[in-house]
């Protein structure tokens, strides 16, 4: 069935927004520099608002899976969130932060608690960066699935399309902002989407990133081709920050303090980069070596989600090229993988 | 504590009752748990020391025991050292059971080969009790034990009485190093696994020790004709969050705490590093 459809102005957006904070926290994108950043949202900044744009600095688990959360007690009921602005690539890591947190025979009921008081406006890339490669990834630069309304930006107007029971409502809520759009408006949406398309494709083909289909088992494959691993972890200083600005990296470490109240716990974002990840009683660490940590990055990401939940965790947000103070470049590792260039030592 | 049913990260309280010394770094702590919180031999449990952290252990005594709990823990690392320093009438918490136990209802009608080393005889104990509760239900029961010297032998003053236990129990301990006080066996634990009297296509093995034990002990049963399936292993990791979330625990497509820690040897020996 085919998703309801509307069109609202930027000017009636806003003053949707302004409506829904205060009763909502409402949180946007803004340009900061030559990237963008969610922050809550402020009328008096209106101009600096983008919500088309590309992916922001922050990956979306950082709202429903906050770096540091209190887990004492029962879940709390906070305010509600709306978070607009949502690119694809932050939408698909939201199937696995899901399957982690909410799937399995426990769910985490402050993850829970937090995805079922978020109201997702995803919207449309209006352009690309080079670090882009969704396409490659089973993924588009605009939104079709995990979001309750997503928004493309057309003309002087959004068209929004309905994706959950959450996004209707808010749309019956608010009846007056929302018109039915022209005969046009997809055409419109379409154009602009397969251009946006055709810009990741254009970074993907210029660098030769592999798509999933040729990454497919080559984790696995190449395990052993130590040299390989050593050469792509070379410039790795174990910062980690591959692993936090990941919008799929759900790995945490259960935190315990105390004060005057008692004992608290949290959960606290973790990075399998980090030498202790995996370190057990009397020292001993299966992972010793910082080329074993960087593999097990990959192995994670590109065989073991596809073999237990039948996708790669790597949306091609590109956020982790960026944020790697070594130059560590997911896709080039990618394509080293399916070189065939590396051979096992004759020694091994 | 019906908090724990909806919070998985939250502990209900335990109160020691006794800290028995093993050896130099190593204690059984004795617990009684203010909740229900039944476990089966080979499963794991968090043990939390409030506001400070916590470790994961199998617990090593009887499953029937309802009242108490045992911990054998060695001094290892932050937690434990700390928890060493419990002493009776302290409130310590627990978490769980996580994993997967042994799976007693396929040794039953066989002969049960036990390999343990070091502190890894804490699961082992916990078997030993839950088949000695229907030891007429096995056909033998053999434990083979390695320590680094006599000092390291945990439960000295319990062994001798499995040893006596019944006529289809065989108890056999040997040290990586001796010392003028020991007459017994020195060599490690490989060194006294045989097959002889074994019937090892009615038999099963469990292992249970530090990894590079593991490894060496399940190459040595390999050799002595068990079959992959036939040989459990209790692979321990990081587990943390014991539900399979926080991804510490992590070996090939499994988290040993919720696939494991008991896994045979067929299901985790095509994946890489295991060992390590």
């Amino acid at each position: 069935m085919k998703n309801n459809l509307y069109t609202i102005t930027k000017k009636d957006l806003f003053d949707l927004f302004g409506r829904l904070a205060g009763a909502n926290r409402v949180v946007v994108p803004y340009i900061k520099g030559e990237k963008l950043s969610f922050d809550d949202f402020d009328p008096k900044k209106e101009d600096v608002i983008e919500l088309g744009g590309v992916r922001q600095s922050q990956p979306v688990k950082s709202f429903i899976n906050p770096v540091r959360e209190k887990i004492t007690g029962s879940a709390p009921r906070g305010k509600p969130l709306v978070l607009a602005g949502v690119k694809a690539c932050d939408l698909s890591s939201l199937f696995v932060q899901d399957s982690v947190f909410l799937g399995g025979d426990i769910e985490d009921p402050f993850y829970a608690e937090n995805r079922k008081n978020t109201t997702i406006i995803a919207s449309d890339c209006t352009y690309a960066k080079e670090t882009c490669f969704c396409v490659a990834m089973e993924g588009a630069p605009y939104p079709s699935r995990y979001f309750d309304l997503s928004i493309s930006a057309i003309d002087n107007y959004f068209l929004v399309e309905v994706g959950s029971e959450k996004g209707q409502k808010l749309i019956d809520g608010y009846k007056t902002f929302f018109k039915s759009p022209s005969v046009h408006a997809e055409d419109l949406r379409r154009a602009a989407r397969e251009r946006v398309t055709g810009q990741v494709r254009d970074f993907i083909a210029g660098r030769g990133t592999p798509d999933t289909a040729r990454i497919k088992g080559m984790v696995r494959k190449n395990y052993d081709l130590t040299d390989f691993w050593k050469e792509m972890a070379s410039t790795c200083v174990e910062c980690g920050a591959c692993n936090l600005a990941c919008p799929t990296c759900h790995c945490f470490l259960l935190f315990d303090e105390k004060d005057q109240a008692g004992a608290k716990r949290f959960r606290v974002w973790d990075a399998c980069l980090y030498s202790t990840f995996a370190k057990v009683a009397g020292n001993h660490n299966p992972r010793k070596h910082l080329y074993e940590r960087l593999r097990n990055r990959f192995d994670k990401k590109f065989d073991f989600f596809p073999e237990t939940l039948g996708c790669f965790a790597c949306t091609g947000c590109g956020r982790c090229i960026e944020a790697c103070p070594g130059s560590i470049d997911i896709r080039e590792v990618l394509k080293g993988l399916v070189s065939g260039k590396w051979k096992t030592p004759p020694h091994e | 504590m019906s908090d724990c049913k909806k919070n998985p990260y939250a502990f209900i309280e335990a109160e020691v009752i006794k800290v028995t010394d093993e050896t130099s770094n190593i204690k059984t702590l004795t617990l009684k748990p203010r909740g229900d919180i039944a476990f089966r031999a080979g499963q794991f449990m968090e043990v939390t020391l409030p506001g400070i952290g916590e470790a994961p252990f199998t617990p090593s005594s009887n499953h029937n025991s309802k009242e108490t709990l045992d911990f054998t823990i060695m001094s290892a690392g932050r937690v434990t050292k700390l928890i060493h320093q419990a002493k009776a009438g302290d409130v310590v918490g627990l978490r769980g059971p996580y994993g997967t136990r042994y799976p007693l209802e396929q040794f039953k009608g066989r002969e049960v080969f036990i390999v343990g080393g070091g502190v890894g005889l804490a699961p082992l104990r916990a078997l030993l009790y839950a088949l000695f509760n229907d030891i007429g239900d096995y056909k033998k029961i053999i434990l083979r034990y390695g320590a680094r010297s006599p000092g390291d032998i945990v439960y000295k003053s319990e062994i001798d009485s499995w040893r006596r236990k019944a006529g289809n129990v065989d108890v056999g301990i040997t040290c990586d190093v001796g010392d003028p006080s020991w007459s017994g066996h020195v060599g490690l634990v490989t060194t006294i696994l045989s097959n002889d009297g074994l019937d090892i296509g009615n038999a099963v093995a469990i292992v249970c020790g530090p990894p590079i034990m593991m490894k060496f002990a399940t190459f040595k049963l390999l050799d002595l004709g068990f079959k992959d399936s036939q040989i459990h292993l209790s692979m321990e990791k990081n587990m943390s969050c014991g539900i399979g979330k926080c991804g510490h625990c992590r070996i090939g497509p499994y988290y040993a705490c919720k696939d494991g820690p008991v896994f045979t040897y067929d299901k985790i020996k095509s994946l890489p590093n295991i060992w390590d």
